[in-house]
């Protein structure tokens, strides 16, 4: 199912962010609330039918949960982690804790925020997708840069202004 | 980007050292060229005032006519009439009015010079705010109601912005209209006398006049830049700003990334003072507008009967009045009619005729080589990227202004004196007529899905059939627009083309044009002046009327693509 | 707290098209209605109405004894299309119905926080609506619609613009600010034609009839909540509404 895991989901050994580029936070969410719904693991043709969605759309968000340590897949069984157990007790605010611990180890992400650290200064789209392009190719780097611009965002590590193209680092709100 | 800016670089040294040479070559022109930046400074600012009231005019109409159904009864109707005239052929009355108002003061000729910039810039601009407001959606509508935007806010939150794309579109267009109508009316004969204005446009028409070859380049060189910067410091970013406003049709559809105007404005003072003081006049302004609008329509819900008779009294004062001022109008008409018509009002039918020929024989040429160069530039991205932007800058530079270099060109092709003349109208019509076309028909080919053009392929479309099948009708929207575009660019050119001074010498073909020129110079015969305009506006309803609209409409319904 | 419903119907011009006939309900504190019904029953037509951005022919809605009108800060309306205005940011989107009413800088930007923060928004703040998925969206048309505090919230279809999944999250993430009393709003109107998703979110579903829309039932669904999809006793509510429309 996955070509950038390993398969036991841990996320630390994964290296590219690439997973994400067309998935978003509810995507995310929504299957691991439905696979709790069916009982906490189940095949992926089940699954495609629960929710309604075909194995196209459905692989991606599939790759980015295992990506995240949210589910394993062996096998065509996707069976809920420990992690996502308590992401789904949590609250919006717990959510997005858990999944900044883990976005922030993203060796990608990582290469990004260390980027702006150094730089100490706000970083342009520019010269992001020109670092990005020399380590995934310039094809795919503008849609990499969009996944992590949303999911910086979204875990609160990432500021950006589209008007004046510009990123710079964020303390994450208590 | 990148590849823009290098090849501006190397116009610019093009230029400067064609100009050293000729520095060098014809004192005579140098120092003529020194004027030339506060010519080019006078003729923008002419231009800059005139789109400010277009603009001003363009968000009040276009406005009224989206918001107020009653209204909009007679203001889209107006518009369209206002949209098709040839107003050059107006700019003789104009002026004399402006100068007689002024008492002779230059002051008027400047008025007169920016009306009729206004006047071509305004209504495709007021089309565009009007198109752009009846087309918000519904639940955006409705969001902006249930959340109490009214007035003032529903204006600059919701109105203004969804405006602004179709607006930022027809500015341009706007500007490349009025550079042609600057460079005619700066320098401009009615009722007998001759008026001119210093400006770029009046600079190149004199130059043409005398046939100073050298001055005549550095002219229109001159102008040339001056559209160029403004294309590439204004419109440019604007144009890529303006895509922040455009609605999204469908979820997940990708809006394309536009490069940041913010870079190129940089430059720019900020100026927040201005700006707070320019909201602090517009805003009481449209507050006042919508406080008038809301207690007239809450008066009108209380008092629904009381209202209806007032608008009963109020349209039949009204019809009096427009009974009085038609049977006026009739009745000087039919006085003017009676007299014995001017003995060259006989010409007039026959001149209408010519003059429609070589509109439809520059309407052919542009056809014939528009089309096969639009489908290869919307085909190949490749070919757009290197072609594009020297066909824009070609573009941009107003026939009017190439006026002496075509007539140049034509002396030196044509074996004699009249077909010169010939040639130099149809060449003339051609250049303000075949830019409309080119560009309405790349749009068009780039808006063919590419699965149409692929299933095409996969079925063995090739060669003819493909052209019969798919392309052709794919482009006949577009083709009709630019062909309406384009008429209306051409009767304008007509008035300038066909009575031309070039070297010291007139050079002039029987039309329409002609006989305008000789209604209002040397002698002014105010008569023929009123009939050739008549039969001018005639021919133009009618076209619009019996050809082009059930075109349109045809077009519309048979050959659109639905996405 | 209460929205009195007498009865309405809907014309067309000059002719008579019945869109909504003799539909009455009442709505109190704490409750979450669903109106569920076909294609053509008018359900969409019906909220305008209640929230005053169309006035029915017959009938009035009466929201604490007056009528309704559409700019009635106590009422908020959340969008099948979202309705975001593409050239604000999320936080100026959210400030909208907070600058209408006049409120000040200062304060409106602190409750635009407070519910953007609510909705999981928080580091959108600066992101323009097309920089965001479409679940993200809604979130911020929920928020501009709970920052003017209103007492009724009304959704037209929230989750159908939405896929499954994201729609199933949102769903949750709804029911979870429900939940919390401090949050406005005192109740929740809600149209769809999704009955799994009327059973699985109200206290009282209201089912319409098509062309023209009558009410045929009223039903209050009392399973206990977090409600799971899977149990029997949630689908036999489904397979009723389905009997009753079908």
């Amino acid at each position: 199912m996955s070509n950038s895991g390993n398969d036991d989901g841990r996320p630390g050994m994964l290296t590219d962010f690439h997973p994400f580029a067309k998935v978003s936070v509810g995507q995310i969410l929504g299957l691991v609330e439905a696979i709790d719904e069916v009982g906490g693991v189940a095949d992926v043709a089940t699954i495609s039918q629960e929710v309604e969605m075909d194995v196209d759309r459905l692989g991606p968000i599939l790759d980015a949960a295992e990506f995240l340590g949210l589910m394993t897949v062996h096998e065509g069984d996707v069976r809920m982690t420990d992690l996502s157990r308590k992401l789904l007790s949590a609250n919006v605010r717990e959510r997005k804790a858990i999944l900044r611990e883990i976005i922030d180890d993203i060796p990608d992400f990582r290469m990004i925020t260390d980027m702006a650290r150094k730089a100490g200064r706000p970083l342009t789209r520019k010269e992001i997708i020109e670092a990005l392009s020399a380590h995934v190719g310039s094809h795919r780097a503008a849609d990499l840069f969009k996944a992590m611009v949303y999911w910086g965002r979204y875990v609160e590590l990432l500021r950006y202004d589209s008007q004046s193209e510009e990123l710079t680092l964020r303390t994450p709100s208590k | 980007m990148r590849g823009l800016r290098r090849w501006l670089r190397l116009v610019a040294v093009v230029l400067i050292l064609a100009g050293i040479v000729t520095a060098i070559a014809f004192p005579q022109a140098a120092w003529n060229a020194i004027q030339l930046p506060l010519f080019a400074f006078f003729s923008t600012t002419r231009m800059v005032i005139a789109y400010l009231f277009a603009l001003v005019f363009a968000i009040a109409y276009g406005h009224t006519a989206a918001t107020n159904k009653r209204a909009s009864a007679a203001l889209l109707p107006l518009l369209d009439v206002l949209q098709s005239i040839p107003i050059l052929g107006f700019f003789p009355a104009a002026l004399i009015f402006f100068v007689a108002t002024f008492h002779g003061h230059p002051i008027g000729i400047e008025f007169a010079v920016v009306f009729l910039i206004f006047t071509s810039m305004a209504w495709n601009m007021a089309f565009g705010v009007y198109e752009s407001l009846t087309t918000i959606p519904a639940d955006l509508e409705a969001a902006a109601a249930s959340f109490g935007l009214r007035g003032w806010l529903r204006f600059r939150y919701l109105a203004f912005p969804a405006a602004i794309p179709k607006l930022v579109y027809n500015s341009i267009l706007s500007w490349t209209n009025g550079w042609f109508f600057l460079v005619a009316s700066e320098i401009f004969s009615a009722g007998g006398t001759e008026f001119q204005r210093p400006g770029l446009g009046a600079f190149i028409a004199v130059a043409g006049r005398n046939g100073d070859v050298p001055s005549i380049a550095i002219g229109i060189g001159v102008l040339a830049a001056v559209v160029l910067t403004l294309d590439i410091f204004v419109w440019r970013p604007l144009g890529a700003w303006s895509e922040r406003f455009r609605m999204e049709t469908a979820p997940g559809r990708e809006i394309p990334r536009v490069p940041s105007p913010y870079e190129r404005f940089r430059w720019l003072p900020r100026l927040p003072k201005v700006r707070k003081r320019i909201i602090a006049r517009v805003q009481p302004a449209v507050e006042r507008y919508h406080r008038l609008s809301m207690r007239f329509e809450r008066a009108y819900s209380r008092h629904p009967k009381a209202l209806r008779e007032i608008r009963r009294v109020d349209l039949a004062l009204f019809a009096i009045v427009f009974v009085v001022v038609v049977a006026t109008g009739l009745v000087g008409l039919v006085q003017m009619f009676l007299r014995p018509l001017p003995p060259n009002a006989s010409v007039l039918p026959s001149a209408a005729v010519l003059s429609f020929s070589r509109l439809l024989v520059a309407y052919a040429i542009a056809l014939v080589w528009t089309i096969p160069v639009a489908a290869m530039l919307g085909e190949s991205e490749k070919a757009a990227r290197y072609l594009t932007p020297a066909l824009e800058l070609f573009a941009s530079l107003p026939a009017t202004a190439l006026l002496p270099v075509i007539v140049g060109f034509a002396l030196l092709i044509a074996p004699s004196v009249g077909a010169a003349g010939q040639l130099a109208a149809i060449l003339i019509a051609l250049f303000s007529m075949q830019w409309y076309l080119l560009f309405n028909l790349i749009a068009g080919v780039r808006s063919i899905p590419d699965d149409l053009k692929e299933a095409a392929r996969s079925f063995g479309l090739r060669g003819r059939a493909y052209w019969k099948r798919l392309l052709l009708p794919a482009i006949a929207p577009s083709l009709l627009t630019g062909s309406i575009t384009a008429w209306g660019a051409g009767w304008n050119a007509l008035i300038v083309s066909e009575y031309i001074q070039y070297a010291h010498q007139f050079y002039e073909v029987p039309g329409l044009g002609s006989l305008l020129n000789h209604a209002v110079y040397p002698t002014p015969d105010n008569e023929m002046l009123l009939l050739t305009i008549l039969t001018m506006i005639v021919v133009v309803l009618a076209m619009n009327k019996l050809l082009w609209r059930p075109l349109f409409r045809r077009a519309s319904t048979r050959f659109r693509l639905e996405v | 707290m209460q929205v009195k419903d007498v009865a309405k119907s809907f014309f067309e011009n000059g002719k008579e098209f019945k869109v909504l006939d003799l539909v009455r309900f009442d709505l109190s504190e704490r409750d979450f209605v669903c109106v569920v019904g076909p294609s053509g029953s008018g359900k969409s037509t019906l909220l305008r109405i209640i929230v005053g951005l169309e006035k029915p022919t017959a009938g009035e809605v009466l929201f604490e004894g007056e009528p309704i009108r559409a700019d009635n800060p106590q009422v908020a309306m959340v969008f099948q299309s979202f309705a975001l205005f593409p050239w604000l940011s999320v936080e100026q989107n959210v400030e909208l119905g907070l600058e209408a009413k006049g409120t000040p800088l200062e304060e409106r930007r602190k409750i635009a926080r407070k519910f953007i923060d609510a909705v999981g928004l928080t580091g959108f703040e600066d992101a323009f609506p097309r920089e965001l998925s479409g679940g993200m969206k809604q979130r911020v048309g929920i928020a501009r619609a709970l920052a003017i505090e209103p007492l009724l919230l009304c959704m037209d279809e929230p989750f159908s613009s939405l896929d499954p999944l994201t729609a199933q999250n949102l769903r949750d993430e709804i029911l979870q600010l429900w939940t919390n009393p401090d949050l406005p709003p005192k109740a929740v109107l809600m149209v769809t034609h999704a009955i799994e998703e009327a059973v699985y979110m109200a206290d009282r579903v209201i089912v319409l009839s098509s062309r023209p829309g009558r009410m045929i039932a009223e039903l209050e669904i009392d399973l206990p909540r977090p409600r799971n999809r899977k149990e029997p006793e949630f689908y036999g509510w489904v397979d009723e509404i389905y009997s009753l429309i079908v």
